[in-house]
């Protein structure tokens, strides 16, 4: 009898104390379980966050606000030349690029040439990559600051200007406003209240995205990327190295039976920059 | 969270090979201190490399487009998210929340990462890896495949050490423990 009083004292205790015991246990889980759970639950809504706010910050891949006289589905791209001319020429650069400055300075002025004959439409996809891999502004402001002098019908000119006074990679002079500013002054009728304004103000900031973006989502990978009616000439044409001649003959070849584009300017204002040689522009900074 | 019951240390009995005393050391409160630094150090890893990409969104897109992998309705969701993803797991670090299982998230993170980085290499294609910001197509000779694994597999192992030991000093896990 007290035997069996004992044993079933001694059960109801260790029942009590397993009961305990598995209680901890079952708050320990459960405690684990709500803050893992927590835990994942803080982990995803930071990316539902994520994608929410990132979307509404993005610039939209159409502007709002495009340089008068862009052309395109989207007005991203800056035509200079006559628009009937019989071949054109597209064009990705970065303000910042080095290649590109290079592929300026030695290529301009026949191509300034070849646009007054009505040879050649040129079409400029002004990019803004450079900025992502080189600390600075001067890709994105250096761009804004082209559509700025693009709306003020002053384009070619300044960005033969913009070209010719390239900092190194390194140096983010064109992140400066006040730079950008400065180089419009040489230019006849550019350096205006508005053209300040449009630069200072970022105006085309959206513009300029969205021309990255469409860039980005092309097969294009570097800049300059030229093509001469839709094919890559630059480095090379086929096994033919690119030069101004070359140029000048490929375009010419193109032409061949055609009738040529209304020869002149074509609304871009002819600064001396714009047909002669880098000569007849003295430029602080070219540096020969 | 876990982790096994801390073994007091017994110095004066160390009579066991390294390996044994290593682990005690881990399993002490020294190891509990060097899970501290180990959370820290995971936690600037992971907010330098969400900071960095925060700002712009279509660069943060691009570098995931760089990659080829993704189709590109992914491209943006992913470019747009992990920033914030990343900035989350430096947070719960920093404050010690659910360290196992953020040390597990960050861990298949980082493999994701590396494994992206080593296809990229293989494919032979040129791009920068994009881990802190940047990202997208570099010349060929700019590419640095080998240094950005090693530097994953470090950061690795460092989610893989607070895997295995998630206790940690100074942490709310531990607070919530007590």
């Amino acid at each position: 009898m007290s035997e069996k009083n004992r044993d079933g004292k001694r059960t109801a205790r260790e029942r009590m104390q397993e009961e305990r015991a598995a209680q901890e246990a079952k708050a320990r889980r459960n405690k684990k379980l709500i803050v893992g759970g927590s835990v994942l639950a803080v982990i995803a809504v930071a990316a539902v966050v994520g994608v929410v706010v990132q979307n509404n910050r993005s610039k939209p891949e159409t502007p709002v606000a495009a340089p008068a006289g862009t052309i395109g589905d989207k007005n991203l791209v800056i035509p200079v030349g006559s628009a009937d001319a019989p071949s054109t020429l597209t064009v990705y650069e970065d303000p910042r690029c080095p290649a590109c400055g290079a592929f300026e300075r030695e290529f301009g002025p026949t191509i300034d040439q070849l646009e007054d004959q009505g040879k050649l439409f040129v079409n400029y996809h002004i990019v803004s990559f450079i900025d992502r891999a080189v600390p600075g502004k001067g890709s994105r402001y250096g761009a804004n600051a082209l559509g700025c002098a693009q709306d003020a019908g002053h384009f070619r000119d300044y960005h033969d200007v913009l070209y010719r006074n390239q900092p190194d990679e390194t140096n983010d002079a064109f992140g400066n406003k006040a730079t950008l500013i400065a180089l419009a002054k040489p230019i006849p009728g550019l350096d205006t209240p508005a053209f300040q304004a449009c630069v200072n103000d970022n105006t085309f900031g959206g513009w300029v995205s969205a021309v990255q973006q469409d860039f980005d989502k092309s097969n294009f990978k570097s800049t300059p990327t030229v093509l001469l009616n839709g094919e890559p000439v630059y480095p090379k044409m086929g096994t033919e190295e690119i030069t101004p001649a070359n140029l000048v003959k490929w375009v010419d070849a193109a032409n061949q039976g055609k009738t040529l584009g209304t020869p002149g300017t074509n609304g871009q204002s002819a600064a001396p920059t714009s047909t002669a040689s880098e000569s007849n522009n003295p430029s602080p900074g070219a540096g020969g | 969270m876990a982790g096994q019951q801390g073994a007091p240390s017994h110095p004066h009995t160390a009579t066991r090979p390294v390996g044994g005393a290593l682990r005690r050391v881990a399993d002490g409160p020294a190891g509990e201190w060097i899970g501290t630094v180990v959370r820290l150090a995971l936690a600037v890893v992971w907010g330098w490399a969400g900071l960095a990409k925060i700002s712009d969104p279509a660069e943060a897109a691009q570098a995931v487009r760089a990659y080829e992998i993704l189709p590109e309705s992914l491209v943006k969701p992913v470019g747009y998210a992990l920033p914030f993803l990343e900035v989350a797991l430096a947070v719960l670090l920093v404050i010690g929340l659910g360290v196992r299982i953020v040390a597990v998230v960050s861990a298949l993170l980082l493999l994701t990462f590396i494994a992206g980085i080593t296809s990229a290499w293989v494919r032979g294609i040129s791009i920068d890896c994009g881990c802190f910001g940047g990202g997208g197509t570099v010349d060929a000779s700019q590419t640095e495949y080998l240094q950005e694994i090693l530097r994953d597999t470090g950061f690795l192992l460092l989610a893989a050490w607070l895997v295995y030991r998630p206790r940690t000093k100074l942490s709310a896990d531990a607070w919530l423990a007590a």
